[in-house]
């Protein structure tokens, strides 16, 4: 007895040992390029500087005080919520729609299962200058069909009301394959005799997904959200790409408000502290979320 | 027998390089030249070789080129000049940066210099008064000519009987036509900011001149003077009118979607800088023919030189440090960046050359000189004037200006407060 703890202690503690070792080329890489930036950032927020220089000014707070007073960035942090709902309210419902489409078609689905994807194999810049043809006020797709029907010009990017919601429109249509992909891996994981038996009890189809997939799924669907919601306040390549944050701040989200101060305005100070900023928010933000979610669960 | 070796190779280098350089037999100390430029690539070697050139011609002289990387650049000659260590030739874009030289005395007068033999002459006026700072010559505008003005569809003009405008109310009338015709008088892609600014720089110019920019960047003057405010007002007068296609904020010039419109006959003109010509030639050769020019029309009953361009005749200037020791052998390596093996080098590179006896190879560049040459001044492009984090809040403001959303007033009053939190940190 004796002898046979002592033993499963000592290979636990082989384990422990070995697993260090192997995690360390990890951990330096996450040390390396993730924590390290992160306390440079926080660093660099407390300066002014303009990123190229060596003299560096320290300032202490006042790009903090900068940024809670500031308007344009409070905008770009509504924004950021708006492409945050949006995304989870649209991308969400239709890429569970297509999975469960495609899960019921099974091996007939394969066309659909490979056209559907493709938005997510192309580059984001790609898709940008796509839509920003296809959105084109005089030449574009919308446009033409417009006037086709005697309508006017649709102008949607170039317009500060609607600018943002046409590219989290794109940004849907981009992310929403990626969505199907997931929920169709977490169909895959449902055992088939919990189907077969709601089947045999007498389950409709639509009873079986609103009754049991659907619940059995909620990890998947939780993890999703948090996914998503974490993508959309960190989002940055469509903007850029499209309206650079434009007309005036009207489709400005938080990443790029903080690119165009790092590496246009040249305030690294300030953009750093903006980049502080987004973390400590995105943070808050997902904890609260996670909390949200899984409190609920419990009771 | 070491010693014997290294002499002996010495004494080698020494021959080798009396015959390249056929060094004068009797030692003597070389002054060294340092010159700081940021042209990379072939234009790179064609400094280069000036230097050699001159080095020949002067053996006295032993010139070192520094290629600086244009980003960083301000920073890094703002650095040697607080270490005292100014290179004896260095670039600059004009403007503000070359005031706070001169007057940090690190600018050298190089007036008699350029007046010795007429040698400003060569020059386009605009060129020489870009590199003037109360009454004195501080640098000479060397590298190329790029101003903006108006590229105009031939066919267009032609189909409705219009003819180049000299002044802003013709230009006008021809919109008002233009739009009754359905014809968008103006193509612009404004989400890229500085094509919009384009309007807004020549705008304030043809109310105020030079003066007004000059001292609302130096902090002596505000960009909430009334040519600013014109400015706006004329700006939002147009978008009203219709005077500019559909959708310009949403759309990119880089991607080419303001040209798209004027190959297409949608739109009838195109503000741009003169590197227009060169753009068509890339992406739509067949189409030259049909382009047109004229420079941004007049202001009528105004006391302002209606001449002014907005634009840089030179792009780069370049200045000799107050420190150097050998004025007038820089100014000799000046010379040799222009002289006539340089300029033919240049030209082949597609440069246009600020020298008024430059050729242009096509009638539309021709054009454009020609009124580079007419000019009594530039206003250098606000963005390149001012620095950055003012130049992003003016194109960011001069783009709302365009979208109706916010008063010029407001664009300016916003314009005048980061100009003043610049220029209170810089102190």
């Amino acid at each position: 007895m004796q002898t046979g703890n002592s033993l499963v202690k000592k290979r636990e503690k082989e384990i422990r040992k070995v697993s260090a070792v192997f995690l360390i080329p990890a951990l330096l890489f996450i040390a390396v390029f993730i924590i390290y930036p992160i306390f440079n950032s926080f660093q660099t927020s407390l300066y002014e500087w303009n990123g190229i220089t060596a003299g560096k000014k320290f300032i202490a707070l006042d790009n903090w005080k900068e940024l809670i007073g500031d308007k344009t960035f409070r905008k770009a942090f509504g924004n950021n919520l708006i492409v945050m709902v949006l995304s989870i309210v649209i991308q969400m419902p239709i890429g569970m729609a297509l999975a469960t489409f495609l899960d019921r078609l099974g091996r007939k689905g394969t066309v659909f299962k490979v056209l559907w994807f493709v938005p997510m194999l192309m580059s984001s810049v790609a898709i940008g200058y796509l839509f920003k043809y296809a959105l084109d006020a005089n030449t574009g797709l919308v446009s033409t069909i417009s006037r086709m029907f005697g309508g006017k010009n649709i102008d949607l990017l170039g317009n500060p009301n609607t600018a943002l919601i046409t590219i989290t429109v794109v940004i849907c249509w981009q992310f929403i394959p990626f969505y199907m992909v997931y929920y169709m891996a977490a169909y895959s994981g449902l055992p088939g005799d919990v189907y077969e038996a709601a089947i045999i009890d007498g389950a409709t189809r639509s009873q079986y997904f609103w009754k049991v997939a659907l619940p059995m799924m909620k990890p998947s669907i939780k993890s999703a959200i948090i996914l998503s919601m974490v993508g959309s306040l960190k989002y940055f390549d469509l903007i850029y790409v499209m309206t650079g944050g434009g007309p005036g701040d009207a489709s400005e989200l938080m990443a790029t408000y903080m690119y165009s101060n790092a590496f246009e305005s040249y305030r690294m100070g300030y953009a750093s502290a903006i980049a502080s900023g987004m973390f400590i928010l995105i943070t808050v933000i997902s904890l609260i979320t996670m909390r949200l979610i899984n409190g609920k669960e419990e009771v | 027998m070491k010693m014997k070796r290294k002499v002996a190779v010495a004494m080698t280098m020494a021959l080798a390089g009396s015959a390249l350089f056929s060094v004068p037999t009797q030692a003597e100390e070389k002054t060294k030249l340092t010159l700081w430029h940021i042209q990379t690539g072939t234009m790179a070697s064609c400094l280069e070789n000036s230097a050699k050139r001159f080095m020949e011609e002067n053996p006295q002289y032993e010139v070192e080129v520094v290629q600086m990387q244009n980003d960083s650049y301000k920073q890094k000659l703002s650095m040697a000049m607080s270490a005292g260590e100014t290179p004896d030739i260095y670039i600059h874009w004009g403007g503000s940066s070359m005031i706070d030289y001169v007057e940090a005395g690190q600018c050298a007068d190089l007036t008699e210099f350029m007046e010795k033999d007429n040698y400003k002459d060569q020059f386009v006026d605009a060129g020489i008064e870009q590199c003037t700072y109360d009454g004195k010559i501080y640098a000479m505008p060397v590298e190329n000519i790029s101003v903006a003005g108006i590229f105009y569809n031939k066919d267009i003009f032609e189909e409705y009987d219009l003819e180049e405008p000299e002044t802003l109310t013709e230009l006008e009338a021809i919109c008002d036509k233009l739009v009754e015709e359905g014809i968008a008088p103006f193509a612009l892609a404004n989400a890229t900011k500085w094509t919009g600014s384009m309007y807004y720089q020549y705008f304030a110019t043809r109310k105020g001149g030079l003066e007004p920019f000059q001292n609302a960047a130096a902090g002596t003057g505000s960009f909430e003077d009334e040519a600013f405010v014109y400015a706006g007002e004329k700006i939002q007068e147009w978008v009203d009118k219709g005077y500019f296609n559909e959708g310009f904020n949403g759309m990119d010039d880089d991607s080419g979607q303001a040209r798209q419109l004027f190959y297409t006959g949608q739109a009838a003109m195109d503000l741009m800088g003169s590197w227009f010509p060169g753009t068509v030639l890339g992406e739509n050769p067949d189409f030259i023919d049909h382009v047109g020019f004229f420079p941004f029309p007049a202001l009528e009953d105004s006391d302002v030189d209606q001449t002014l361009c907005v634009g840089t005749v030179g792009d780069n200037l370049y200045s000799i440090s107050e420190n150097c020791e050998d004025k007038e052998g820089a100014f000799k390596l000046l010379q040799s960046l222009l002289d006539e093996e340089a300029q033919v080098e240049r030209k082949s590179f597609g440069k246009i050359v600020p020298l008024k006896n430059f050729e242009a190879e096509d009638e539309l560049t021709q054009e454009i000189l020609d009124t580079v040459n007419a000019a009594a001044g530039i206003q250098l492009w606000y963005d390149q004037y001012l620095p950055s984090e003012v130049a992003e809040v003016h194109k960011s403001t001069s783009q709302e200006i365009f979208g109706n959303l916010i008063t010029p007033e407001e664009a300016n009053k916003e314009m005048q407060q980061a100009m003043q939190d610049y220029l209170a940190k810089a102190e």
